[in-house]
C-alpha cells in the first residue's frame, strides 16, 4: 500500500506530506481548519526566532510544495473520526462538509501540534480581566503588517502605542499549579524576539522581561538573547512574575528581583504573557480515535524516546513535530522530515 | 607588552601573581553545608523546602515585604539551603516568625512548595536553636496564653500583648510607632478591647483546671 494518511497541515504535517509526495507515496492530509500552516498562520506570526526570517520566506514555500503535488491530495475542514483494521491496511473515516467516507492507508502520520496555554487560569497575572494583559500569539498578530492593526502595537483598552511594556515568562509552563511542569522550549527566544521588534519599531519604549532562567540552548539564540541586551536595552529581570493589578488605572505588576532581594512593584502600559505550549484538543482526540498512547500531559509517546522517537506506541501509525511536546519550527521540519523516511523505509 | 593576560610579565615582573597579592580576599562565606538544609526538611511542614527553584513569585506576592522591611520567604529559604546560618541569625531572625500565615505564596508557588510551612519551619529551626534567647517566642507566648486562661478564663489582648514583650525583653519595641499605630486601628475598628472583663467564679473553675493539669 503506497498510501499515506497525515493528519495536521503545521509545518510539521506540511513537510512529511511534501517528502513522501516526493518518494512515490500518495497522501492524503487532512487539516481541520480551512488554511494550512498551524498556529503558525492561525496567529499570523510575522517573524520567526533566532533569524528575524519572515514567516512568508519559510511557510510559503513549504505550503506551496504541498499544495503543487500531484500526489497529495489536501483535504481541508477536515477530521478523521474512526479507525479499523492494522498496519499496512489502515481504515479511516474521514469527515468533512460533504459527509463521511472510509478511506484505507498503509500508513497513518499524527501531526496535529500543539495549542498555547489559555492563562485565564492564572488569575492573578488579570488576563481577560484587564485588557493590557496580552498573550504572546496576540502580540505576534499585532507587530504583523497584515494583521488587525497593521502591525502597529496599539494597545486593546485605548488603542495607544505602550511606553512601558513588561513581559512576563514561563506562563504555563513549569507551573505545577496547572499541571505542567515542563518548560515550554520556545517561550523564551519568542519573547527575546518580541522585546526586540517592538524595540526597532518604537526605540522610546521599554521593555522589560521578568524571567526564572532564560533558556537559550538552540541555535542562535544566546545571540539573539545578547542582541536583545547590548543593542536594543531590553532590561532583564530575574524574577518571576506574581501579579498584576490595577493602580491609578494603570496596570501594575509585583515580583522579586532575585538578584537583589527585593520585592518590586513596577507600573506598565502593557503586559504580554509568554503562555506555553499545551497539547491541544486536536491532538488528544486524534490520540483517542487512533488508540495510540500519550504521556501524563497529554502529548504523544514515542515508542521508545531515544531507539524510534517518530514511532507511535502503535506498529503501522507514526508520530511528529509538536504534538509530541513543545517544539519550535526549525525542528518541526526535522521532524516531518524524519517521519517521512522511517514511514517509507517500514511501507517499502 | 605581553599578549598572554594569564602570565603578563612587565620588566621581569609576573603582574599576575603579584597582583592577586595586592587584592584583599573577596570570600566572605566558605563554610557552605547542606546540614541546616537537612535539620529544616524534617521539621514539621519543613518536607518541601527542597523543591524550591528560587522564582521569587512567593516574596513578589508576599503580604508583609510592604510593611516589613527585608521580609523575603524566598530569601530565607536560600539562606537555609546555602547553609548561610549565621546571615539567618544576624539578619532575619526577627523577622522570620512574622509570617501572617496568609497562604498567598503557597497558593500560587509553581514548584509545589508549601512555601507558608516552610517559612513556619525556619522559624521553629531558629527557635530550637535559642537565637531568641532563654525563652523561645513561642514558649513566651505559651506560657503567657495559659496563664492568663487560667487566672482569667479569658484573653485581654493589651495585657497579653505586654506580657509577651515585656517577657522576651523587647518592651522598646512595642512602643514603636508602627506597633502602636497598628494596636491603635485595632481598637478603633473593634478588634480589640482594652479590658478582657471576668468570668463570674472563675477561681472554681481555675482551680479545678489546675488540679486537672498538674
Ligand atoms: C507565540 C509563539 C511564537 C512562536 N514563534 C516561533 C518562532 O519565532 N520561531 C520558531 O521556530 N518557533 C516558534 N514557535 C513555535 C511554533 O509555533 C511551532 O514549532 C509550530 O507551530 C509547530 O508546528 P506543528 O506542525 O507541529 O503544529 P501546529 O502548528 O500546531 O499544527 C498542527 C495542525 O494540525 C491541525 N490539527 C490538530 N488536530 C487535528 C485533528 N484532530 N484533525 C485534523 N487536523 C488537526 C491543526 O489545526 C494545525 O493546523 C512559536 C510558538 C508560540 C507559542
Ligand atoms: S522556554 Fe523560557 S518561557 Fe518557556 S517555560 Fe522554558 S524557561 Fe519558561
Ligand atoms: S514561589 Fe516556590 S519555588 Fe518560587 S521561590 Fe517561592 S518557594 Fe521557591
Ligand atoms: S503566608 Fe507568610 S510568607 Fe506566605 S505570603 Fe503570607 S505572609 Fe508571606
Amino acid at each position: 500500500m503506497k498510501t499515506v494518511l497525515v493528519i495536521g497541515g503545521g509545518v510539521t504535517g506540511l513537510k512529511a506530506s511534501h517528502e513522501l509526495a516526493q518518494m512515490g507515496y500518495n497522501v492524503s492530509l487532512v487539516e481541520k481548519e480551512d488554511f494550512l500552516g498551524g498556529q503558525v498562520a492561525k496567529h499570523k506570526y510575522y517573524k520567526l526566532a533566532p533569524d528575524m526570517r519572515l514567516v512568508s520566506e519559510v511557510l510559503d514555500p513549504v505550503i506551496k510544495n504541498v499544495e503543487s503535488n500531484s500526489n497529495i491530495k489536501v483535504l481541508k475542514h477536515s477530521t478523521i473520526t474512526a479507525l479499523s483494521g492494522n498496519a499496512p491496511e489502515f481504515k479511516v473515516k474521514i469527515k468533512n462538509s460533504k459527509g463521511e467516507a472510509e478511506e484505507t492507508f498503509g500508513a497513518i502520520v499524527v501531526a496535529t501540534g500543539f495549542e498555547h496555554f489559555d492563562p485565564t487560569v492564572k488569575q492573578e497575572y488579570g488576563y481577560s480581566r484587564f485588557k493590557d494583559v496580552v498573550t504572546n500569539a496576540e502580540v505576534e498578530e499585532l507587530l504583523n503588517p497584515n494583521g488587525p492593526t497593521k502591525g502597529e502595537l496599539k494597545r486593546p483598552s485605548d488603542g495607544k502605542i505602550p511606553k512601558k511594556v513588561a513581559i512576563f515568562q514561563c506562563v504555563g509552563s513549569r507551573d505545577k499549579q496547572v499541571g505542567n511542569p515542563y518548560c515550554c522550549r520556545v517561550g523564551c527566544v519568542v519573547s527575546t524576539k518580541q522585546a526586540i521588534e517592538i524595540k526597532e519599531k518604537y526605540p522610546d519604549t521599554e521593555v522589560f522581561v521578568y524571567y526564572m532562567d532564560m533558556r537559550m540552548f538552540g541555535r542562535g539564540w544566546e545571540e539573539l538573547y545578547g542582541k536583545a541586551m547590548e543593542e536594543y536595552e531590553v532590561i532583564f529581570t530575574r524574577g518571576r512574575g506574581a501579579e498584576v493589578t490595577l493602580k491609578n488605572e494603570q496596570l501594575s505588576l509585583r515580583a522579586e528581583e532575585t538578584i537583589m532581594d527585593r520585592p518590586i512593584q513596577h507600573s506598565v502600559d502593557m503586559i504580554i504573557l509568554a503562555a506555553g505550549q499545551a497539547p491541544g484538543d486536536g491532538t488528544i482526540e486524534a490520540a483517542k480515535i487512533l488508540g495510540i498512547k500519550q504521556n501524563e500531559y497529554g502529548y504523544l509517546a514515542p515508542k521508545d524516546d531515544f531507539l524510534s522517537p517518530n514511532e507511535s506506541s502503535k506498529a503501522g501509525i507514526f508520530i511528529a513535530g509538536a504534538d509530541k511536546g513543545p517544539l519550535d519550527v526549525e525542528n518541526c521540519i526535522v521532524e516531518g522530515a524524519a517521519v517521512a523516511a522511517k514511514v517509507a523505509s517500514s511501507l517499502k | 607588552m605581553a599578549e598572554n593576560t594569564d602570565k603578563m610579565v612587565i620588566d621581569g615582573v609576573e603582574l599576575v601573581g603579584i597582583w592577586k597579592e595586592f587584592m584583599p580576599s573577596r570570600i566572605l562565606y566558605e563554610d557552605v553545608t547542606t546540614e541546616f538544609l537537612d535539620e529544616v526538611k524534617k521539621l514539621p511542614g519543613g518536607s518541601t523546602i527542597a523543591r524550591c527553584y528560587q522564582c521569587g513569585t512567593c516574596t513578589g506576592g508576599c503580604t508583609l515585604p510592604e510593611f516589613v522591611d527585608k521580609f523575603n520567604p524566598r530569601g530565607f529559604i536560600n539562606l537555609v539551603r546555602r547553609g548561610h546560618y549565621d546571615i539567618l541569625v544576624s539578619d532575619y531572625k526577627d523577622l522570620v516568625w512574622k509570617c501572617v500565615s496568609c497562604n498567598r505564596c503557597t497558593h500560587r508557588c509553581p514548584k509545589g512548595v508549601n512555601t507558608q510551612e516552610v517559612v513556619r519551619a525556619i522559624a521553629k529551626f531558629l527557635e530550637d536553636r535559642k537565637v531568641f534567647g532563654k525563652l523561645t517566642n513561642d514558649e513566651a507566648f505559651d506560657e503567657i496564653f495559659m496563664d492568663e486562661v487560667l487566672t482569667d478564663g479569658r484573653i485581654d489582648e493589651v495585657k497579653i500583648v505586654k506580657d509577651f514583650y515585656s517577657k522576651t525583653g523587647r518592651l522598646k519595641d512595642m512602643m514603636s510607632g508602627d506597633q502602636l499605630s497598628l494596636g491603635f486601628k485595632m481598637f478603633t475598628s473593634g478588634r480589640i478591647k482594652l479590658f478582657g472583663g471576668k468570668i463570674k467564679d472563675w477561681k472554681k473553675v481555675s482551680q479545678r483546671l489546675k488540679e486537672e493539669l498538674q
